[in-house]
């Protein structure tokens, strides 16, 4: 059973002077067999984190132990991990079989120890018959595929996976998906993941770390991540579109924001007082237009918007409304407060530059701390006098 | 006026070519491709073969009459314009080891080539790791301190080397009279010209090693890395395979070089005997004697001496080539 524990790891380059701290204090737990994924922005540090697992960048400062070796010094090749590369990384002078087995050779494994173990990992990805190719002569996905019998081959501890379908295209990557699933469950083997792509990251993981600027902002299952996000970032980044993030000031049991005021019950949200500057958080799919309202479990009260964008995905519609003032060309920082973005139902009868209300499900709205950008509440609750509670609910309420 | 019917016809031959020249410029690229290739072949070819019309000479008739015979053509007496041997005796070839133990100077080179070149391949290769694929402080300054090796004249090394491979006394510090240490005696040893000629011809290959070195993704490396390489092992089993025509490039000059030296052999060995690693043209240098010089038997030896290195750079000009062609360094 190989655990893989990060304590404290921290990474910094110097860059001509100036000190870059790729990544910060990480600490990461993580349990045998569990497929975890390192999300974040280019550049948040996943994938020095990857590095220094790796062995292939040793940290400044902290730990790394895998199982109950502590690793952080041994060079990669002493580490008991498996690594798949972004650029796929194949031997370009050695056909299909060397790649496979050139670190079993390297280990002196007897010839036919590796003519088995070859076997059964092109078995695994599908390459039967293919050994003798060379690099050069084969696909994107069936490199890739090359790439990942390379590092199964040598049954690791931990796999690593640097970004491996970044380089191929839609299709193709939707299926390397479902093959990874695959995989992972069939070999049972801890698997660290680095991608970008947050919906690679909910589709695939157990749990997803979620990097930012090089510091760890939250690890836990995709849909926490993504029903329950930490912070700012966590909210922002998770999630495709992303939430709508409205900038409010509390007063008494509202939150007023510059175009629209949100009611809830003070009692319901610890750690806010009034005059708290906070952000409201709420993803396009909670946002109904005014017609649904007896829909909606919580609904708020009824928001004056014009549609803007519409941009129909097939299954919904993302409409894109203006708040108040706002304009068509809006600066970032108008963007967040003047904007919504609601998801729709495909047949839903809407138009670009039209008038209409909306309603926010009140129980889904997320609160955040505007200053540290710490969540507060992911859920709050109509006020007992609020105009938004229905029958029902007030009934519900005693 | 003409120039308003077809002026074609109303222009020189020079004129018309000129005229299409310009408008295909293609034609006179080619032409002068052909004139530069000429003068290539010739000023490359025309020594051997004129070594050749010297070694199948008899020596008897080396000093005597013409290499440009009178001919006869259509009752016009010329001058053929062309050097021929007079006469024909290829047991010239056969001769150059009768005389002189000449396989032996041709071993001696050989043997100091292959070292040679592969001391220099391997320190180099590290050199180039180095400067190819590491970032560090006094990168440039280090690297330009290299080549500046390769700026000096041989010459300018002779004497203290001469001094130190003599290995009568010790070396000592600069102005001072401080020992440091004595140095073995080298003089007539691979020694005494391996080590000079690995100095002075390591800059060049450590330069174009750099550059095949530094091309290599670093993924491969990476990857080696993870796979259960060290650095080294990467180098050697990814990094080299992977620059063939750059690692080719780079042993073949040496070796070339290494080859045709001269200078250094002839003073680090004091006498042009093969015994003392005397190199080919101590060999060839043998047929002279104080009275007489065989210039026939210079010129076989000569011709056979020069044969290894055809055969090399044939060799390794496949080897370049396919290498250059595969695509190798696609990921």
């Amino acid at each position: 059973m190989a655990k893989l524990k990060l304590d404290n790891v921290t990474k910094r380059y110097d860059d001509q002077g100036d000190v870059v701290t790729a990544v910060d204090d990480m600490n990461l737990d993580i349990d045998h067999g569990e497929f975890i994924c390192f999300v974040g922005p280019s550049g948040c540090g996943k994938s020095t984190t990857m590095e220094t697992i790796a062995g292939l960048t040793i940290p400044t400062e902290g730990t790394i132990h895998i199982g109950d070796r502590d690793v952080t010094n041994l060079p990669p090749k002493d580490r008991g991990i498996a690594m798949v590369f972004q650029n796929i990384a194949l031997f370009p002078h050695m056909d299909v079989y060397d790649n496979i087995s050139f670190g079993l050779r390297l280990r002196d494994y007897p010839t036919d120890e590796i003519d088995r173990r070859v076997e059964h990992a092109a078995d695994i990805v599908q390459l039967e018959g293919m050994l003798g190719r060379m690099p050069e002569e084969m696909s994107g996905g069936q490199r890739q595929r090359v790439a990942i019998a390379r590092a199964i081959v040598r049954e690791p501890d931990v796999f690593l996976m640097d970004e491996p379908l970044a380089n191929l295209d839609a299709k193709l990557k939707v299926h390397m998906r479902t093959e990874l699933q695959r995989l992972h469950k069939e070999l049972d083997t801890t698997i660290i993941y680095v991608t970008h792509d947050q919906e690679e990251a909910m589709t695939l993981s157990d749990r997803i770390a979620v990097l930012n600027s090089g510091s760890l902002q939250q690890i836990a299952p995709p849909l926490t991540c993504y029903n329950e996000p930490d912070n700012l970032f966590v909210a922002g980044f998770i999630g495709s579109p992303s939430m709508n993030f409205v900038e409010g000031t509390v007063e008494g049991d509202s939150i007023v924001t510059k175009n629209f005021s949100l009611d809830y019950d003070p009692s319901t949200a610890d750690g806010i007082a009034a005059g708290d500057e906070v952000t409201i958080g709420i993803r396009p799919e909670d946002i109904y237009p005014s017609a649904l309202r007896d829909e909606v479990s919580d609904p708020s009260e009824l928001i004056d918007a014009r549609t803007d964008i519409l941009e129909p995905m097939g299954d919904e519609i993302f409409a894109y409304m203006l708040l108040g003032e706002g304009e068509t060309s809006m600066s970032q920082e108008q963007a967040t407060n003047d904007q919504l973005l609601m998801s729709i139902d495909p047949d839903s009868d809407i138009d670009e530059d039209e008038q209409l209300q909306v309603v926010i499900d009140r129980s889904k709205v997320h609160l955040f701390d505007t200053a540290t950008g710490e969540a507060i509440t992911h859920s709050l609750e109509a006020a007992w006098n609020s105009e938004g509670v229905t029958e029902s609910e007030a009934e519900s309420d005693d | 006026m003409a120039t308003t019917t077809d002026h074609n016809s109303s222009e020189g031959p020079l004129a018309r070519w000129t005229q299409s020249a310009i408008q295909n410029p293609e034609k006179v690229y080619r032409a002068l491709f052909y004139v530069a290739m000429a003068f290539f072949l010739v000023t490359t070819l025309f020594p051997f073969y004129w070594l050749l019309v010297l070694a199948v000479t008899p020596s008897g008739n080396l000093l005597a009459g013409s290499f440009l015979p009178e001919i006869n053509l259509f009752g016009v007496s010329t001058t053929f314009p062309l050097p021929v041997p007079k006469g024909f005796n290829p047991q010239a070839f056969i001769t150059v080891f009768e005389q002189v133990p000449f396989h032996l100077y041709m071993l001696n080179s050989f043997a100091l080539a292959v070292t040679t070149t592969v001391i220099v391949i391997v320190v180099a290769s590290l050199a180039g790791y180095v400067f190819g694929r590491l970032r560090f402080p006094g990168r440039a300054f280090l690297m330009l301190g290299i080549l500046a090796v390769s700026y000096f004249p041989p010459a300018a090394f002779v004497i203290p080397l001469f001094q130190a491979f003599a290995g009568n006394a010790p070396i000592t510090l600069p102005f001072t009279e401080i020992p440091l240490f004595t140095p073995p005696r080298l003089l007539n040893t691979p020694g005494s010209m391996v080590l000079p000629f690995s100095a002075l011809f390591m800059p060049l290959s450590i330069f174009i090693l750099t550059t095949f070195y530094g091309q290599i993704p670093d993924g491969l490396e990476d990857a080696a890395r993870v796979e259960g390489t060290t650095r080294l092992g990467a180098l050697f089993r990814v990094i080299m395979p992977l620059s063939a025509p750059g690692v080719a490039t780079a042993a073949v000059l040496t070796f070339i070089a290494v080859y045709n030296e001269y200078f250094f052999s002839s003073i680090m060995a004091t006498s042009t005997e093969a015994a003392r690693w005397s190199p080919i043209v101590g060999g060839i240098l043998s047929y002279q004697t104080q009275y007489t010089t065989q210039f026939n038997l210079m010129a076989a030896a000569s011709i056979v001496g020069v044969l290894p290195v055809v055969i090399l750079v044939i060799v390794a000009q496949e080897r370049i080539v396919s290498g250059l062609t595969s695509g190798a360094l696609k990921e």
